[in-house]
């Protein structure tokens, strides 16, 4: 609790402080009363159990797919233990010098970015707005931060298809970056109006008075204060993008504008006898760049996870 | 403001003033204005709606165009819509391929469901104890959250293997077992194999969520349970899942949207087989329009997951209300 964070202040009344706090290591209660200090190794066995039990399940299907990228085609099937004989990088090699992966690489990056860039840049002022001021169309927050729990992306695809069809923006990135900007639109405006309501108002009214004009007061004082907010909805708008497969199957055709999840599914289907290694190498590399990105700001994703599943 | 009858008269007399004098006509609420000293009338609409436009063109509008849609039909696959009134439907709720859907996606929604929340409550409480002290922990429990659907499908392809996969290894292991089950390939186990993975993808929200749920349980609860006797089981049955109730109700809302809606694992995992086996709606959907090419027939389909959906959603509106949730 002795790092606690400036901006945990700022999650009140959500349940994302809760959980932050939680994982920070708030302290709590010592759980052994006196009476059972005597069972405290079974007490710790039983505690651990479950636990390993979670790891097992959580790790296992990482463990087995990083096994399988490590040998050869016909290691797979001579060599069933989880540990490889000789593990070989070579997979990993071949994957890395094919265009397909390089494209599509570049093509999850440019989307990721993009939506993450655009969602920001659309989110933060509207979610000023709904905190802020009074207007007319205020309450389309309500109906802002229900529409994605009311409108899965299975219910928009085929529209969504027929319009890009319609406007001639299939198979382009730009649509994609506008179509999962819309996704997490609604969930990033509304973390962030809580954020922006939280900032006392007084702050910005001592900032007006000594001449901050509106620009002004967004880039020194709002800004920065609402920085975690942002970086928690960038993580969650880069996370859609880079991970979202059913749109990206449908409004992309040619192997040149495909992302990491659609080309992995391609591999999967196209080729007649499945080289595990490959698509077990190919997995690995699709997840290791979120993994540097998501260690980086985890505790912005936890807070995220928590209010992504809000709305 | 809780309206208590003491004094009613001096709190709610500012307001209709405010109505009828010339200086308060315009802005009703005062306090409010005060953020906008400098700033021009158009501002919070120019700030708020490309947002709108966006969300409203690309979530709003195509679920109209799709309703409308769904009332017509294209005779052939080059010919102009032609209105059909409720055909679609009618034929929708006449197929069989609709029904076998509805009753995969029926098991997939339940089996996600019990299978999710057993191990939701189970992995959020050993969790609990421990909590604060070990942080790894918490980035594992996170780690399906950042896979996507297609990684995992790839990922559950080699571990359900039934040649080499860990998994039948594992079985095979076992003295009295001959060979595992072909868990992809074998239209009886295929749906199993679906649930576990979709509930691998969606366990770290429901851990978190009922993690968060216990953290906020008042300690005084639980030590007066304890105080009467109630220990381990009996009180986690008794005291701890009651004030949970929320976070379980919300965790189910949740898994039921994700499972009724996903599209992702079935079709990276199966794609609907072996034999139609986790042909769920969503698929049913996807494969009426994408590889049927009727597209009208299919935002039908679309229209009863929305529907399906909407209900769940008020569930979920019902049960934040209930409780003065918000998350």
């Amino acid at each position: 609790m002795t790092d606690t964070l400036p901006q945990d202040e700022f999650l009140t009344e959500s349940l994302a402080e809760e959980a932050l706090k939680a994982s920070e290591g708030a302290p709590r209660e010592p759980r052994r009363t006196a009476g059972r200090r005597g069972k405290g190794i079974i007490r710790n066995i039983l505690i651990a159990i479950p636990l390993i039990a979670l790891v097992i399940w959580t790790v296992t299907p990482f463990f087995v797919t990083l096994s399988i990228s490590l040998k050869d085609r016909a290691e797979v099937f001579s060599d069933p233990s989880l540990i490889p004989a000789n593990p070989s990088l070579d997979a990993y090699a071949q994957v890395l010098a094919s265009e397909t992966f390089t494209t599509s690489f570049w093509n999850s990056v440019i989307v990721g970015v993009g939506t993450t860039l655009l969602t920001i840049v659309l989110a933060v002022p509207a979610a000023y707005a709904f905190a802020r001021f009074r207007f007319r169309g205020r309450h389309l927050l309500l109906l802002f931060t229900l529409l994605p729990r009311l409108v899965p992306s299975i219910g928009v695809m085929i529209p969504i298809y027929r319009l890009a069809v319609t406007t001639q923006m299939l198979d382009k990135r730009i649509t994609l970056i506008i179509v999962y900007t819309a996704m997490l639109l609604p969930l990033g405006v509304w973390l962030l109006v809580g954020f922006f309501q939280a900032i006392p108002r007084e702050i910005e009214e001592a900032a007006n008075v000594d001449g901050a004009s509106l620009w002004g007061r967004l880039r020194y004082i709002v800004g920065p204060l609402a920085a975690p907010a942002m970086i928690t909805v960038g993580v969650l708008a880069f996370r859609e993008a880079w991970n979202e497969f059913t749109l990206v199957l449908v409004l992309v055709n040619s192997p040149g504008k495909r992302t990491l999840p659609f080309e992995l599914y391609k591999m999967q289907g196209v080729e007649g006898i499945a080289d595990y290694p490959i698509e077990a190498a190919f997995t690995v590399l699709t997840i290791i760049p979120f993994i540097l990105v998501y260690t980086w700001v985890e505790k912005y994703v936890v807070a995220g996870i928590i209010s992504g599943s809000g709305k | 403001m809780t309206t208590t009858t003491t004094a009613p008269k001096p709190k709610t007399d500012p307001k209709p003033k405010g109505d009828r004098r010339w200086w308060q006509r315009k802005e009703p609420p005062r306090r409010d204005n005060n953020a906008i000293i400098g700033v021009s009338k158009a501002t919070p609409y120019l700030f708020s709606l490309p947002s709108i436009l966006l969300v409203a063109g690309l979530l709003g509008f195509p679920v109209i165009y799709g309703l409308v849609q769904s009332l017509y039909r294209r005779p052939s696959l080059g010919a102009a819509p032609e209105w059909v009134g409720t055909e679609n439907y009618t034929d929708m709720f006449s197929s069989d391929a609709f029904w076998h859907s509805l009753n995969k996606t029926g098991i997939f929604v339940v089996g996600s469901l019990v299978l999710g929340m057993a191990l939701g409550l189970f992995f959020a409480f050993a969790l609990f104890r421990v909590v604060g002290k070990l942080r790894f922990l918490r980035a594992i429990t996170i780690g399906p959250y950042i896979v996507s659907n297609v990684a995992a499908a790839v990922m559950f392809r080699i571990l359900f293997n039934s040649q080499f996969g860990t998994l039948n290894q594992a079985i095979e292991w076992l003295p009295w077992v001959d060979s595992g089950p072909r868990w992809l390939a074998d239209p009886a186990v295929a749906m199993v194999t679906v649930i576990f993975t979709q509930v691998w993808t969606d366990l770290p929200l429901v851990i978190l969520l009922i993690l968060g749920g216990l953290m906020t349980i008042d300690k005084t609860h639980l030590d007066a349970a304890l105080v009467d006797g109630a220990t381990g089981w009996k009180r986690a049955r008794h005291v701890t899942i009651p004030l949970l109730a929320p976070q379980i109700l919300i965790s189910i809302v949740w898994l039921s949207y994700s499972t009724l809606t996903g599209l992702g694992v079935v079709l990276a995992l199966t794609g609907g087989g072996p034999l139609k086996a986790t042909q769920t709606m969503a698929m049913e959907m996807y494969t009426v329009a994408f590889r049927n090419l009727e597209f009208n027939q299919a935002l039908a389909i679309a229209t009863f997951i929305l529907i399906l959906n909407a209900l769940l959603t008020l569930g979920y509106v019902g049960i934040g209300r209930k409780y003065d949730y918000e998350a």
